[in-house]
């Protein structure tokens, strides 16, 4: 065993969303993340920056099981949701990803309405008890997400039809319809064009003051302009952990320094 | 007449023909200064050349081989005995063939009588000609062309093209067969068929409840009118089909989404070829497990069943009967062997639908059964429709099962007890055996082939609508 990597910064908080401690991720035999010690706090948005192939995104799908849909992926360490060890075999992933929703890469409506997909969530959860219930809260999460004037008066048609900025937005309505608490963004901007982009990062801004965000991005304008904190990966290791701004005028590792001044990635 | 060395001297003038044009291409090359200068590769040339000396040679022969004996024939009839040219025209067609017979030796003139021997001379002369003739005409042209194909070697000409033009020719002709074939084959039925609606009008035909193909043989004949109404052969062909799809549809469907979305790859890697064993298996295999396994269970069952019910005083099962050839055990059978095809088109189908979909609904916290039945499912469903339509279109045509287990008596029944008969299974009855050509019940083979073909033709046409919307919507 090489000697531990530590994270420069402060990956550590007061009262965190979640703790992760000692995370490491393998597929198959080959180690995809080193020891990530990270917490990540309440109704705060914390952005993953690095290059390709770093394990950024990787690193986020532990937070709500998604690797477990990948059959050689095995995570280890210990990862925390509200101090509740959510890397547990017996806890329900159903639930926690309830509490931890995602939003992905490439818009994925499912090829229904745009009504049903806002509405699956509250569907299989059983989130409401009536129609009524059920349209006020579609109308609610499209408000939110600034799709409802949008798309008010063609509910019932195939979602397939939006553009793409609209379907990711349709996306983050679908995932705010479940209540999550955290809500996880694996670059939902690298699909789409500059001006879907600036309101999906303003949308980004409005959930923060609701929900714990994570987002991984390829962009260090857009981790600069949505996020207040800033971790740097780095082939599987998290280099540098600190508040956004101190990241990008003033970043304590060398190697977060060559990453945001253009040297790698 | 022996084609072959002909055919080897064709073969061995290309080769030959390719040599020489390689090395004629390197030749006007040089002085230009090399390889680069021609318009096209050496290569392209070469087979410019070799295409030059094989296709026209090859055509002629084609042509004389098709035509000469037509020819032949038709000189020969100038030479007949005043008599013979006004033979109707079988009898005449009989008179040439024998002139044809001993002038190759296998019979004597006398068979004929004398007066024919100018004919069987003639026949003789240019049977020999044309013998003789067909070598010097196809090397020389096969020459010639050779040298014709020489002389467009030049820097300038782009022998590229002209044999890539060559080989789209060549490529579309190979595609036109198998559409001409199908395209024979639906006119020569439909002749046929029209044959049939001259002596059954077509009414009778679609609307008849009553399919007993007996026609008299000799006007004297008793018990044998003939009616041909198709609805009991549909009905049997439905109830059957419907019987395979009840069974393959769940089966299939069911072992497809487990196979997709729970199976782990091991047993994925065995169970996939072991399901696919099934499609291998030979029908009329099937075909004797039905009638000699599966239909006899069935009967004894039934018979259980009966005398239970007469014991117990249930009446409907005191009245049970199940007789010994049941369109269940046709029908169970056939859905066994369909079953590969639903679950391997779905399995498919299944697989396609993209894992972004699979991950947005895990995301939301959707359980794998709720993946699968909410958005898997529905997204995949046009796919798997198509699959069973085409299951549907595969049982429908089916002949061998049916032919051994279902039976052969046309009753128009939706009992699956009772023996039925299907469409196919009446083709075959009805062309097996001696019958006269141009009889309504040889006829009505080509009826009934003409109405399955529409029937399958349909669903095949819907099944691949449905297919093709499917695979739009994720492009």
């Amino acid at each position: 065993m090489t000697e531990r990597f530590q994270t420069v910064g402060n990956p550590l908080l007061e009262d965190p969303k979640m703790r992760v401690r000692n995370a490491s991720v393998f597929y198959a035999d080959k180690q995809a993340i080193f020891d990530v010690d990270l917490d990540i706090g309440k109704n705060q948005v914390i952005s993953m920056i690095g290059p390709s192939g770093c394990g950024k995104s990787t690193f986020l799908r532990c937070l709500n099981r998604m690797n477990d849909t990948i059959d050689i992926c095995r995570v280890e360490g210990q990862l925390e949701l509200d101090g509740q060890d959510i890397n547990d075999r017996k806890i329900d992933v159903v639930e926690l990803r309830a509490r931890v929703g995602m939003v992905f890469q490439k818009p994925n409506p499912f090829p229904k309405s745009i009504y049903e997909n806002v509405a699956y969530g509250a569907r299989i959860h059983g989130l409401t008890d009536n129609k009524v219930q059920l349209d006020d809260l579609v109308e609610q999460c499209l408000q939110r997400c600034g799709l409802w004037k949008e798309v008010k008066d063609r509910l019932h048609e195939p979602a397939t039809g939006l553009s793409g900025g609209q379907q990711q937005r349709l996306c983050i309505a679908r995932a705010i319809a479940v209540n999550p608490e955290v809500i996880l963004m694996d670059e939902p901007c690298s699909a789409l064009d500059p001006i879907a982009t600036a309101t999906v990062e303003e949308l980004i801004h409005e959930l923060s003051q609701n929900f714990t965000i994570c987002i991984v991005t390829h962009s260090m304008q857009q981790a600069a302009r949505v996020s207040e904190r800033t971790a740097y990966f780095h082939l599987g290791k998290l280099i540098e952990v600190n508040d956004t701004s101190k990241v990008f005028t003033n970043p304590e590792h060398q190697l977060t320094e060559e990453y945001i001044t253009g040297r790698i990635g | 007449m022996s084609l072959a060395p002909l055919a080897l001297f064709l073969i061995s003038a290309t080769a030959v023909a390719y040599f020489i044009g390689y090395l004629r291409a390197f030749k006007i090359a040089k002085p230009l200064g090399g390889v680069r200068n021609l318009a096209a590769l050496p290569t392209y040339y070469a087979s410019m050349v070799s295409l030059w000396a094989l296709i026209p040679g090859l055509i002629v022969l084609a042509l004389w081989v098709a035509l000469d004996g037509a020819v032949i024939e038709s000189l020969v009839k100038a030479s007949l005995p005043e008599e013979a040219k006004y033979l109707p025209a079988d009898k005449l067609g009989l008179v040439l063939n024998q002139v044809a017979l001993v002038a190759q030796g296998l019979g004597d003139i006398s068979i004929l009588g004398l007066e024919y021997q100018a004919a069987v001379e003639r026949q003789m002369r240019l049977t020999q000609l044309s013998r003789d003739a067909l070598p010097l005409l196809v090397g020389s042209i096969a020459i010639i062309s050779l040298l014709i194909g020489l002389r467009s070697v030049t820097a300038a000409h782009n022998a590229r093209y002209s044999v890539e033009r060559l080989f789209n020719i060549a490529l579309f002709l190979c595609s036109c067969i198998a559409i001409l074939t199908t395209v024979g084959i639906v006119f020569s039925v439909m002749f046929e068929s029209w044959q049939f609606f001259q002596l059954v009008p077509l009414s009778e035909f679609l609307f008849g409840t009553h399919w007993s193909p007996q026609i008299a043989i000799r006007a004297d004949q008793a018990g044998a009118s003939g009616s041909f109404g198709v609805l009991p052969l549909i009905v049997g062909t439905l109830l059957i089909s419907a019987i395979a799809l009840l069974i393959a549809v769940p089966v299939g469907l069911l072992s497809a989404i487990y196979l997709s979305e729970y199976a782990s790859a091991r047993v994925r890697n065995v169970v996939k070829p072991a399901l696919e064993i099934l499609a291998g298996v030979p029908t009329v295999v099937y075909g004797f497990f039905a009638a000699l396994t599966v239909a006899p269970a069935i009967r004894e069952v039934g018979d259980a069943a009966r005398a239970w019910g007469a014991e117990n005083g249930v009446v409907w099962l005191a009245n049970l009967n199940v007789s010994s050839e049941s369109a269940l055990a046709a029908g169970m059978v056939m859905g066994i062997m369909i079953i590969p095809f639903v679950s391997s088109l779905s399995d498919d189908v299944i697989n396609a639908v993209p894992q972004s979909l699979r991950d947005g609904s895990y995301g939301l916290g959707a359980t794998q059964s709720e993946t699968i039945k909410k958005v898997i499912f529905p997204a995949a469903l046009p796919g798997i429709v198509g699959g069973i339509l085409l299951a549907a279109s595969r049982a429908i045509g089916e002949t061998m099962i049916v032919v051994m287990a279902a039976g052969l008596a046309a009753n128009l029944t939706v009992n699956p007890l009772e023996a039925v008969t299907t469409v196919t299974v009446q083709i075959v009855t009805l062309l097996v055996g001696d019958q006269e050509f141009d009889s309504a019940k040889t006829l009505a083979a080509f009826a009934l082939g003409l109405f399955l073909f529409l029937i399958t033709l349909a669903l095949n046409i819907v099944a691949l609508r449905v297919v093709k919307k499917y695979r739009e919507q994720y492009e």
